[in-house]
């Protein structure tokens, strides 16, 4: 398996999909098996590529730029040409680690969580499909391939999230998932479209080569950078998108780990890395990405601290870890935002899986009818609570690193940075609170904390490893640990090589952001373990505030509104036109005249025989004096 | 004018006659007279065209076998009298299209060119050579008129043949 | 094989022809009761066997193949009455009539 063969990665899972969903109801449990096996082999594949990799790095250094391995697809000649093929190079290296052992970890889990639900071999066939869109859309080297799983992944979530359709709420969530990342894709589709005709190629490279030699309009490029943008906050949630992400918390919990650490979201901030370039050409276009970021990371800090729903929390904690991706992004360092992409994946699964283990023990995701957990699931409560602190920050876990790199990389832009570290003791606050509120402290409701107990062991083992990795990938950072695994010259190298950047640290910074984190975790300390009565007050005291974090900034209000207003009235519009112009007269109305001309015409057939003959007779004459006159 | 040529005017306004009286009498059984007294004389037109064993195969089928049967199937689907009691309502018509028929064909024969001796000298096919044509060169197209007429009278026993329960049908 | 003369020119016999087709269409498109009409569809075929033994005998001689046509003809139309008359046996003993006209199962 070298680089150029990494073709087969996203076929390996696309075939169980297949498999499954033709003829999973009459395999042996349903078929589940073969997902995993498939996703295993793909993980295990992945393992050779990364070896080819870091020998093609140790080999031509900072000069190699990837693999490319594409086949033609069709061809117009002179006018179009159409490829499908993978490149390999360090983002998409990161990625396929990524997608494949998380996905790897939520398939074995959802062994235990999903068993006996009612259309088991249906998740697994969905899932497995999910993963092959996400393989496919990073390993893709064109845009038309990259947007057709763009648009598979979205596809997946739709039938993922909407897994248990019989609940209304799932239903909505699923349909409020697709059509608001519908919008993003529009753009990210016109962008295509953009960039293909002023560049004629859909090669990601190709374009991207063409837009630095100046070869692509100012206007058309910004536009189009601008839209693909757009795609982007619509995958990866970012506001005014985000709304989808804390309502797809209705789908099966390992789902969520799944979208949240290693397919869905994290597609957005791929696209963006991968096609920085563009950005960095457009001016105000890392600002636009700036900007978003830290509004993103700031509204979903606030949100994640009154949300009740332990999911949600998680949730709004991935928005806020999104953002931070974004905000790298956004300052040009691909490097720091791929790091903690990489270390985000591990703990993001660990704590939805951790949240699934209390789902799946309880059967209550409310932290209010939670509590005291630990006694009994002291397995989920020391990795949850290590998933927790990494998210938090804490020194030496997988999160303090990556997202001491983003503060490191945001030093030059001084307001940017500000506003980072104001979230992070509310990251930390949140993160510890629901850490508290669910583990710590007195049942309260003992009957679900009598039931409560840990999952099988294929819930276990994911937990154990993600939790192991997530205590260890941090030190990846160190060029030592990278050199040691085979990366020449560290990570830092490796993740970007047109951007050079090894992993840096100012000492001032580590200090601030350990000290506002041990803030953050030391007032959530006092507030929901020390003085259990202080958040009722403070939400008393400041109702107006809590009810504008609690409802989400109004922003679910706001968009209902302009859909009841806007969108309902134009579709009602559109349809009685529909109706009335298009079917009734466009569509019925040929009918109905080609109907009456028949039923006029259908009384020259009278059945009578000489009245056939005379008209034969009359045929052959009328032509015979045709042909009389055209003679003469 | 000469005797061939008297005899030809004489036999063709006999087959004209003929046919008028086919289509326009208005007895039936009058009409397939008419229609006897036709064969014979496009009999008669054969013998004019040197081809005796023609007119005889004429006379002996047509006049003789076709017109008995055409007069069985008349007695047969009899209803009242022999009287054909209407012309069909389009007659006028039918004269229109029938005589703008005549005046094409008349005027196509007149206007082209036919070869063949302007005098007409024709040549007389002795019985002899006709049968071994016959039966040689043709052996395979007779064989499989023989076959049609086989069939035809196959098919038409089963059409005409009363099947178990239309007989009260038929009364 | 002897020529005779007899001074008629081929166009009589074709024009003859066309006449007795021409009043046999009549009959086909006038009468009402079928046999009739099959007695008129007689007359057609005669009028076409007129021109192949014509055509046969003035240009032809020596291949005589209009003469073996009108056997064929003559072969044809005895099969073609048989059937016919079968077939408006049986519409008689269907319908009563065998009156084309009132025939008229065709109609929309």
């Amino acid at each position: 398996m070298g680089m150029s063969d990494a073709w087969v990665l996203p076929l390996l899972p696309a075939a169980a999909f297949v498999v499954l969903a033709l003829f999973g109801p009459y395999l042996p449990r349903k078929g589940d098996w073969i997902a995993v096996l498939a996703i295993g082999a793909v993980f295990v594949l992945t393992l050779p590529i990364i070896a080819d990799f870091t020998d093609a790095l140790a080999l031509q250094g900072e000069d190699f730029a990837g693999v490319a391995n594409s086949i033609q697809w069709m061809e117009v000649p002179g006018h179009l040409e159409l490829n499908f093929g993978v490149h390999v190079d360090a983002i998409t290296i990161v990625m396929l680690v990524v997608v494949s052992f998380v996905a790897l970890m939520v398939q074995v889990y959802s062994l235990g969580y999903m068993k006996g639900d009612a259309r088991y071999g249906w998740y697994y066939a969905v899932i497995s499909l999910f993963v092959a869109s996400m393989l496919a859309l990073v390993l893709a080297d064109n845009f038309l391939l990259l947007y057709f799983s763009w648009e598979l992944v979205g596809l997946c979530s739709y039938l993922l999230i909407g897994h248990y359709s019989h609940l209304r709420s799932a239903a909505e969530a699923s349909k409020k998932a697709f059509i608001t990342t519908r919008l993003g894709d529009i753009g990210l589709l016109i962008a295509i479209i953009l960039l293909w005709r002023e560049t004629g190629t859909l090669n990601i490279q190709g374009i991207i080569e063409a837009a630095q030699a100046g070869e692509v309009g100012r206007e058309i490029l910004t536009a189009s950078v601008v839209l693909l943008f757009l795609g982007a906050m619509g995958k990866s949630a970012q506001f005014p998108f985000h709304v989808w992400l804390p309502d797809a918390m209705e789908g099966p919990t390992p789902v969520s780990a799944l979208i949240h650490a290693a397919t869905m979201v994290v597609a957005g901030v791929y696209l963006v890395a991968r096609t920085l370039p563009l950005f960095e050409l457009v001016a105000g276009g890392t600002e636009l990405v700036l900007a978003v970021g830290l509004l993103t990371a700031f509204m979903s800090a606030g949100m994640g601290l009154v949300m009740t729903d332990i999911k949600r929390v998680i949730a709004y904690s991935t928005l806020n870890s999104l953002g931070l991706m974004f905000v790298a992004l956004g300052v040009g360092s691909p490097a720091a935002a791929m790091l903690y992409l990489f270390t985000h994946a591990f703990f993001k699964a660990l704590l939805f899986l951790g949240a699934g283990s209390v789902i799946h023990a309880t059967e209550r995701q409310e932290v209010g009818q939670l509590g005291g957990l630990w006694s009994k699931m002291p397995l989920t409560t020391i990795t949850f609570g290590i998933g927790a602190l990494s998210m938090a920050g804490l020194p030496f876990l997988a999160g303090f690193w990556a997202k001491d790199e983003i503060l490191v990389a945001l030093l030059e832009n001084k307001a940017a940075f500000a506003l980072v570290l104001v979230t992070l003791p509310l990251t930390a606050m949140y993160m510890t609170r629901v850490f508290v509120l669910t583990f710590l402290g007195e049942p309260k409701e003992p009957e679900a904390h009598e039931h409560a107990h840990e999952g099988p062991p294929t819930m276990a083992v994911p937990l154990v490893l993600l939790a192991v990795l997530t205590l260890v990938t941090g030190f990846v950072v160190f060029d030592q640990v990278g050199e040691a695994m085979g990366f020449p010259g560290g990570i830092g190298e490796l993740i970007f090589l047109e951007h050079p950047h090894a992993f840096e640290f100012e000492v001032w910074v580590t200090l601030a952001s350990i000290g506002l984190v041990a803030l953050g975790i030391a007032g959530a300390w006092f507030a929901w373990v020390v003085r259990p009565e202080l958040p009722a007050q403070a939400m008393a005291r400041l109702r107006p505030a809590h009810a504008l974090l609690a409802n989400k900034f109004y922003l679910d209000d706001f968009y209902q509104a302009i859909i009841d207003r806007v969108v309902l009235t134009t579709a009602r519009m559109l349809a009685w036109f529909d109706r009335n112009i298009v079917n009734d007269t466009g569509v019925n109305g040929p009918a109905y005249t080609t109907g009456f001309v028949s039923y006029l015409m259908k009384f020259q057939q009278t059945g009578k025989l000489p009245n056939y003959a005379l008209a034969i007779v009359i045929g052959v004459v009328a032509l015979a004096l045709v042909a009389f006159s055209l003679k003469a | 004018m000469t005797v061939a040529q008297g005899i030809f005017y004489l036999i063709a306004a006999l087959a004209v006659a003929g046919g008028l009286g086919v289509v326009l009498a208005r007895n039936t059984v009058y009409a397939a007279l008419f229609l006897i007294l036709a064969l014979l004389a496009v009999a008669g037109i054969y013998i004019l065209l040197a081809s005796e064993f023609l007119a005889l195969v004429q006379v002996l089928i047509y006049a003789g076998a076709i017109t008995v049967l055409l007069l069985f199937a008349l007695m047969l689907t009899r209803v009242g009298d022999l009287e054909e009691t209407m012309v069909g309502a389009q007659w006028p018509l039918a004269v229109v299209a029938s005589i703008l028929l005549v005046g094409l064909l008349i005027t196509t024969i007149a206007t082209s060119d036919w070869p063949g001796d302007a005098d007409g000298m024709i040549t007389r096919i002795p019985f002899e050579t006709l049968g071994e044509a016959l039966f040689r060169q043709w052996a395979v197209p007779f064989e499989i008129a023989s076959l049609v007429l086989l069939i035809a009278l196959v098919g038409a026993i089963v059409l005409a043949r009363d099947e178990e329960g239309d007989v009260e049908e038929a009364e | 094989m002897e020529a005779v003369a007899q001074q008629i020119p081929l166009e009589h016999f074709l024009v003859l022809s066309a006449i007795l087709f021409s009043i046999g269409v009549y009959g086909v498109l006038t009468r009402r009761n079928a046999v009739l009409i099959i007695m008129s569809v007689e007359l057609m075929l005669n009028a076409a066997s007129i021109n192949m033994v014509a055509f046969a005998a003035y240009t032809s001689p020596a291949a005589f193949t209009g003469i073996i046509f009108a056997i064929f003809i003559i072969t044809i139309a005895a099969a073609e009455v048989g059937l016919a008359l079968a077939i408006i046996l049986r519409i008689f003993r269907n319908r009563g009539t065998a009156n084309v006209d009132e025939v008229n199962a065709l109609k929309w």
